[in-house]
């Protein structure tokens, strides 16, 4: 891989002959037509839905939005769990030059109120009539809107409201639209410009309001360039789609590489079935944030401690011949004959298997970004046979800036930056990214934009991080959460909290110490797995506070944490901590969507029980 | 405040169906106690494991301080353990004065007479028709008849599984009513599985949710009162929406 590559600024950047997203998409459709382009369950059975129906269903929605006035450069908000109607609104918005943009379903409704007037939306797409409430809780607040467009008809029979019109009223205006303007539809699509604005992306922002950032064609059409040599799609792959489409992550991979690909995308029913659909999908490759492997691992540990002694044994002994490959593999040495022979036989008999249980028998590659992971964990899945790949990037990267890749794993590392993007450390220790993933400035700030830039045009990622000999990044934590304790030492929280994180008995931690004399940290518990140790244990307990106050948990947690300390230096020592006694969910302000928690808001309103750790 | 009764991490199954996955729960001398839950939680099952009729798989039960897993339901009942059971079950051939002695089929001595008149005391229609047979008797005086033959048992706890059944809401109120009075004049403590939750929560006083097999939220009825998720899934509290209707519910996160 030629990492010194450089793409000049205007240099433009093609796929398939084509210089926008909307251009490829339009193609793929014309090409595979009748084959499959997405799978959805329709109670409870996988339904098939074609390219056709793809590119029909955005070119309707986007004539009929067109002809209530939506204009070029004007975003459009959509309110949703993932669906094929999501990407028909994406594509079909975008193909008129105008701006999708998606709201989070666990925002509140003054969270979406701000989002529709900080972009000045006209349209709003809502999921069903749970999302269209929100709309009409605020609606007095949002004068800019036109329309809301309801996607799903249930529980809404009697409803009737100007402001709000239903899927299929849409469609059938779209298809009036398209007989009476045939061309329209790709005229519009031929005008839009490799710069123009691809997508709008809020950051979830843990301090201050969310920002909009623009991701440009070209910066799209950069990720495909970069994404075809680092990690590979082919045309027969299923993939799964769950995560948050607001998310870039999600949308790179669910909608863009589809694109280029050709692939198909199965979207999951909703984020609690999750683990079931990706045993039905079974995916050629799948895209993970690192609570997903966490809860995968978690779930093999499990089944490993209920399992007997016969089980325990052969699970041990096959993820032990797994490691001496991934140990081999970190020396850059081959594995021996014997051992080679040995895997062999770990993998027939039981790795096999358990790739099965999970539903990752027949992925190629996974990868995982968006929170830093454990090493520890990527050393497991690769001893398991998954090829779990850590990658990095943001939002203001169009998704991905550095990944390893399935030739090229140092774990530990995010890998090499992507062909044709430039990764430099500056002074202070942050990590600084240049190159065409770098977006196209938030939206309506140009005052943050320029913040976020520096002098010569390099994007300030916020990380520091530090690059070794071979060019592999390795992310040490944010610029903002260094902690200074009350000694002057400077400490990186990150690094501790991921070794937390990997006892399947914690699904977050926070360390806290800036200013103070030692560090303390705050652990939220990982529900499901704590309970089954309660319940083999006899521990007695009635809800999720009485079960974080048991003794027996409470010192479980403290073995976990006393076994991280050991890993760690004087000053980097925990002294005590404390366990959240409410169940978060990802409604709480202290969680991002992706389950993360959040610093300041921890910090705040836990702030009692900070304290009396001091 | 000793404790009366005492369950730890409770699994009880029917086959291969795990109807309690870990129960724990206290009840001290002289309060009521209720459970909270929809159909199919698992209240009617903890009943019956406490009371001896299933035996758990896991976990303790203390009565009293004794262990009394595995002990058969007649021994469990001379330990002082009443269970009034679901749709009452009484002896509908017997009249209602058998009834009540059957009630103190596990105790001797001379004071059952003394009780039986404290019974119609508490239900004075049970009295004016002490010489028919149950089954003539309408919901509301057999669901009485059911809590009066508990009550000959003398019992230390007393369990109560959804006396409100078939009842009219006017009768649930005089039954709730008498359940109240007992336990403040005798004395007698309850443990109470009921569906009509509202009422439930005005006559106990520390309170489950039993759901899907586990207990999601503890605390005094106040406590539970007050609580956004009992109100909407069991007191069902209406939120005011702009379309006037709703269906969709609210994610619980029982705090």
């Amino acid at each position: 891989m030629n990492t010194d590559m450089i793409i000049p600024a205007d240099a433009p950047i093609t796929m398939d002959g084509c210089d926008t997203v909307v251009k490829l998409w339009a193609k793929r459709c014309h090409e595979l037509g009748d084959k499959t382009a997405h799978r959805e369950k329709e109670l409870g059975v996988w339904q098939a839905y074609s390219w056709n129906d793809y590119y029909n269903g955005a070119r309707n929605a986007a004539l009929a939005l067109s002809a209530m006035g939506l204009e070029k450069g004007q975003p459009v908000q959509i309110l949703s769990e993932d669906r094929r109607e999501w990407l028909y609104v994406d594509l079909g918005v975008a193909a008129m030059g105008a701006i999708p943009s998606g709201v989070y379903t666990t925002d509140s409704a003054g969270q979406l109120a701000y989002l529709v007037n900080d972009s000045g939306a006209p349209f709003l797409f809502v999921e069903n009539d749970e999302q269209l409430d929100k709309f009409l809780e605020v609606r007095d607040e949002m004068p800019g809107l036109k329309k809301v467009i309801v996607f799903d008809r249930d529980g809404l029979a009697t409803f009737s409201d100007p402001m709000v019109m239903f899927w299929d009223e849409l469609m059938e205006m779209g298809e009036a639209e398209a007989k009476a303007n045939p061309t329209k539809f790709t005229e519009a699509l031929n005008a839009v410009k490799p710069n123009d604005p691809r997508m709008l992306i809020y950051t979830s922002g843990t301090t201050g309001p969310p920002k909009g950032a623009l991701i440009t064609h070209r910066n799209i059409m950069y990720q495909m360039f970069a994404g075809e040599q680092t990690i590979e799609f082919e045309q027969t792959d299923e993939l799964l789609c769950f995560l948050p489409l607001c998310h870039v992550l999600e949308r790179l991979i669910s909608v863009e590489f589809p694109i280029l690909a050709g692939c198909k995308v199965n979207f999951a029913e909703s984020p609690e079935t999750v683990f079931d659909n990706l045993r039905e999908v079974s995916p050629h490759s799948f895209t993970g944030v690192p609570r997903i492997w966490e809860k995968v691992y978690s779930r093999i540990t499990i089944m490993r401690s209920e399992a007997g002694w016969i089980g325990k044994t052969f699970l041990d002994w096959a993820i032990a011949a797994g490691m001496k490959k991934v140990e081999a593999m970190e020396e850059g040495k081959h594995l021996s004959f014997a051992g080679r022979l040995n895997l062999f036989l770990a993998d027939l008999l039981v790795l096999r298997n358990l790739r099965q249980l999970v539903g990752l028998q027949r992925t190629r590659r996974c990868t995982t970004g968006a929170a830093p992971i454990s090493p520890d964990l990527l050393r497991w899945f690769e001893a398991i046979g998954v090829h779990l790949l850590e990658g990095f990037g943001m939002t203001e990267t169009s998704g991905v800036a550095t990944v390893n890749t399935l030739g090229h794993n140092r774990i530990g590392t995010v890998g090499p930056a992507m062909p044709g993007t430039q990764v430099r450390i500056s002074p202070e220790g942050e990590i600084q990214v240049g190159g065409p993933a770098v977006f196209g400035g938030y939206w309506n700030k140009p005052e943050k934009t320029a913040e976020t830039m520096t002098e010569d045009g390099w994007l300030r990622t916020g990380d520091i991080g530090r690059i070794d000999n071979e060019g592999n990044l390795t992310i040490t934590g944010r610029l903002k959460d260094i902690i200074i304790t009350a000694g002057g030492k400077n400490i990186t929280p990150a690094e501790i909290e991921s070794k937390l994180k990997f006892s399947p008995y914690i699904s977050d931690a926070v360390v806290i110490g800036d200013k103070r004399k030692y560090l303390t940290c705050l652990i939220m518990i990982d529900q499901e797995n704590v309970e089954r140790f309660a319940q083999e244990r006899q521990i007695p307990y009635a809800d999720f506070a009485s079960l974080t106050r048991a003794k027996e948990v409470v010192d479980l947690i403290g073995k976990v944490v006393s076994d991280t300390n050991k890993e760690f230096a004087q000053v980097e020592q925990i002294k005590d901590f404390r366990l959240i006694d409410i169940l978060l969910t990802a409604e709480d302000e202290e969680l991002t969507p992706t389950m993360k928690l959040k610093r300041n808001y921890v910090n705040e309103r836990h702030a009692g029980l900070i304290e009396s750790m001091y | 405040m000793t404790k009366v009764l005492d369950i730890r991490n409770v699994e009880t199954f029917y086959g291969a169906i795990m109807a309690l996955r870990g129960v724990s729960l206290e009840v001290t001398e002289g309060e009521i106690v209720t459970i909270l839950g929809a159909n199919g939680a698992g209240k009617t099952t903890l009943m019956k494991t406490i009371s001896g009729l299933m035996d758990p798989e896991k976990g303790m039960i203390e009565f009293n301080g004794e262990n009394i897993v595995g002990k058969q339901p007649d021994e469990i009942v001379r330990r002082g353990l009443a269970h009034v059971p679901e749709g009452r079950e009484v002896f509908p051939y017997l009249t209602i004065e058998e009834n009540l002695k059957m009630g103190a089929y596990a105790r001797k001595g001379a004071d059952i007479r003394d009780d039986i008149d404290l019974v119609y005391d508490y239900f004075p229609i049970l009295k004016e028709r002490r010489s028919q047979s149950a089954g003539f008797l309408s919901g509301g005086q057999q669901q009485m008849l059911a809590i009066g033959r508990g009550l000959m048992a003398k019992p230390k706890l007393m369990l109560l599984d959804e006396p409100s059944l078939g009842l009219s809401p006017l009768l649930t109120q005089e039954i709730f009513a008498i359940i109240k009075r007992l336990n403040a004049e005798q004395k007698v403590t309850m443990l109470l599985v009921e569906q009509n939750a509202n009422v439930a929560l005005h006559t106990a006083h520390t309170g489950y949710v039993l759901e899907m097999g586990r207990i999601v939220m503890a605390g005094s009825c106040e406590e539970l009162r007050a609580s956004d998720d009992i109100q909407e899934f069991y007191l069902g509290r209406q939120e005011e929406t702009q379309r006037g209707q709703k269906r969709w519910k609210r994610r619980k996160t029982w705090r």
